[in-house]
């Protein structure tokens, strides 16, 4: 009769191996003495228990390396190519914002008056995905921009104008969210929206033109970070929303 | 998607944009796996801390490489796995000349100054230490082959894939290191 080697008897204790090796330690009992062996030896070197590390453990990994990370320069080239299809992708967000709307005019007309006699708890209408989407879209593009707001640097003008231009475009989107969110009684997302329009408005139409002291001074006014915040609390809520219609198809924007 | 992981890609998204101070988030998730991991393999507190700071730093430097589809804590526990190797690597150079040779003979073993003797051990009740001293003794691929497969109950695939070497490599590598301990710990018992 064949043995079963160490390496055979390892794999078996690390369920490597088939049922195999297993039926042959019930027929052979050399073999089972050694695998008792094994599984005394490992037994007993058991898993090591590292230092526990409290809630704040993360805040202070990060404290000790933030120093040795410098930023990553988020790609200027897009800027060159980002009016066209920023004004592309904003009039086909408006566009699919106004079909979704006539075609749920339409809907509402053909469909005959429904008449219960058991009488059902109102529900909030849901918005239409469409509508989900387009301000899943904006909120990610006024994130970016904000970030970029964020990190504008104090004495370089060049980023003045594209600034304006990106603010300029955010404001018809926001304007069209606002009308949304204000329809669908979130109050949490028309004062965001409220606070970056106010943002945006600034940007885009700050007299005397717009330069990097402009910026620096309306960031600080307006509270931009702050915004930044309100803006990603508002995004990290949106998947939870579209699962939402999905399974229960109703529901407000929260 | 779960939720964590949507925070996850949002704060990587963030960081690329500029935004350096996302990146704090990924720390916060995340350093504790990879601590539990840096010491098991290190075995000592301050090494497991170098590590987690050296992981999650090459990750920061990294972060363009990484795809958006994939699991930003699988990354990262990859990461600090290898800097943990590398870590124990230098680690057993800077000691190679203090290490009891595994196939000496007990009699003629030279207990060098820094290593405690078995029997050191036993007088002392410190039966642990000795199986630290035995971990000490496996190059550092067996060691921290065996950590993953052992402690951290990885596959042989995810071992070989962690460590970027073949399936059968990584198995080889934990079989040598169960025989070196199963050796050593022969040594204690037969001393006791």
């Amino acid at each position: 009769m064949n043995h079963l080697s160490e390496e055979q008897l390892i794999e078996l204790y690390y369920s490597e191996d088939g049922p195999e090796a297993a039926r042959h330690l019930d027929t052979c009992p050399e073999c089972a003495r050694n695998y008792e062996g094994l599984q005394a030896d490992l037994g007993d070197m058991k898993p090591v228990q590292p230092p526990l590390r409290n809630e704040t453990y993360g805040q202070q990994v990060w404290e000790s390396i933030a120093d040795r990370l410098p930023a990553y320069t988020p790609p200027k080239k897009h800027w060159v190519l980002r009016p066209l299809w920023l004004g592309l992708s904003a009039a086909a967000a408006c566009a699919l914002l106004v079909a979704a709307f006539y075609a749920g005019r339409m809907w509402e007309h053909r469909q005959p008056p429904v008449q219960s006699a058991a009488v059902t708890k109102p529900v909030p209408p849901a918005p239409p995905r469409v509508v989900v989407v387009v301000l899943s879209d904006h909120l990610e593009r006024s994130e970016r921009f904000l970030v970029e707001l964020k990190h504008a640097s104090a004495d370089d003008d060049e980023l003045a104008l594209p600034l304006r231009d990106e603010a300029r475009s955010l404001l018809a989107a926001n304007r069209t969210c606002q009308q949304e969110a204000e329809a669908s009684g979130d109050p949490v997302l028309t004062k965001a929206l409220d606070h970056l329009n106010g943002v945006l408005t600034e940007l885009a139409d700050h007299p005397g033109g717009l330069n990097a002291e402009a910026i620096a001074k309306l960031r600080q006014e307006m509270d931009a970070e702050g915004l930044l915040f309100e803006v990603r609390v508002l995004r990290s809520r949106i998947p939870d929303h579209e699962a939402s219609i999905h399974k229960h198809g109703t529901g407000g924007i929260a | 998607m779960g939720r964590m992981e949507t925070n996850d890609q949002a704060a990587i998204r963030a960081v690329l944009c500029g935004d350096r101070d996302a990146y704090a988030a990924l720390v916060a998730h995340h350093s504790r796996s990879v601590f539990r991991v840096a010491y098991r393999i290190t075995g000592n507190e301050a090494d497991a801390e170098e590590v987690v700071q050296d992981a999650f730093i090459r990750g920061y430097r990294k972060l363009e490489s990484f795809e958006s589809r994939a699991n930003f804590g699988t990354w990262i526990y990859r990461i600090a796995v290898r800097c943990a190797l590398d870590k124990v690597g230098r680690r057993a150079n800077e000691h190679q000349q203090t290490t009891i040779p595994i196939d000496a003979e007990p009699e003629t073993i030279q207990v060098p100054d820094r290593t405690p003797s078995p029997e050191d051990f036993v007088l002392s009740g410190e039966i642990g230490a000795f199986r630290e001293s035995a971990m000490h003794s496996l190059t550092p691929l067996e060691r921290t082959a065996f950590t993953l497969r052992h402690m951290e109950d990885c596959s042989m695939e995810e071992i070989a894939a962690v460590l970027e070497i073949a399936p059968n490599a990584a198995k080889q590598a934990v079989y040598r290191a169960v025989h070196k301990l199963r050796q050593r710990l022969a040594l204690l018992k037969v001393r006791t």
